[in-house]
């Protein structure tokens, strides 16, 4: 995913890295889903894999530490197509290339574990990781269409 | 929750099943799940479901099963759905959109 030009920050929420601290994502995309027009099934996409990857970080990449930080950044680089950007401080860890469990079938024991990954490249539209001198950045996009390209 | 005939019990689950939602009915459904065998879950009023919630879905499926017993899902929206086959967990816990077919299979 290449978002150029008039890429202009809209909005960003900073939470802490407490699991209760990811109930502030719903209501602030709400708000944004109010903003700028984002229609229910984008709004849907956006909570599921906001609370995915926020949840991760606060359980594997941040482990116990309770006041690591968390900054997700909204934007609009263009009409209809919707960016979040989320930083952290934990240890370097690409979702991307991390395995997806083969789909679930009927004699397989049930599990879910590692189904998270599935859900974030199943219903982003765009996602690029780039690792940070600090720790991470995942990029995801978000379309109204649903037609942006896919970047893994 | 509601007793149907045929020693169905009805789970009626409303509002979002994120983390918070799911922790709020993961004790009540195991606690359904260990004593109940034909267990219809109605998701009509689900209006989102992440991967907590499917473990919230899961658990208490896998209890069910391990006991003879089997367990349902009732109508989901249509992004509901969505998370339910894109993690395959449709294969493994059926889901119904009509009433009476989603009992028949729990006969």
């Amino acid at each position: 995913m290449t978002v150029n030009g008039t890429d202009q920050t809209r909005d960003k929420l900073a939470l802490r890295s407490r699991l209760s601290d990811i109930a502030q994502l719903p209501p602030w995309i709400e708000v944004l889903a109010s903003s700028y027009a984002i229609p229910v099934d984008v709004q849907f996409a956006m909570n599921l894999c906001l609370e995915e990857v926020v949840s991760n970080i606060i359980r594997h990449g941040y482990g116990t530490e309770a006041d690591r930080s968390v900054i997700v950044r909204f934007t609009m680089p263009r009409e209809g197509y919707f960016v979040f950007v989320v930083d952290d401080e934990a240890p370097r860890f690409n979702p991307l290339s991390a395995p997806e469990l083969p789909n679930l079938n009927a004699r397989q024991e049930i599990r879910v574990g590692g189904q998270g990954i599935r859900l974030l490249r199943r219903f982003a539209d765009a996602l690029e990781y780039e690792p940070m001198p600090t720790g991470n950045r995942l990029r995801m996009g978000f379309s109204t269409t649903g037609s942006a390209v896919r970047t893994y | 929750m509601e007793e149907l005939t045929g020693d169905i019990t009805k789970v009626i689950l409303d509002g979002r099943l994120d983390i918070e939602g799911a922790a709020a009915v993961d004790l009540q459904m195991n606690v359904i799940a260990g004593n109940r065998k034909a267990v219809l879950v109605d998701l009509q009023k689900v209006s989102y479901l992440g991967s907590m919630g499917l473990r919230a879905l899961v658990a208490p499926a896998r209890a069910i099963k391990s006991r003879g017993g089997k367990m349902v899902l009732f109508s989901p929206n249509e992004m509901v759905e969505k998370v339910l086959k894109c993690s395959g967990i449709d294969t493994l816990i059926p889901v119904h959109f009509d009433l009476q077919s989603a009992l028949a299979a729990l006969q």
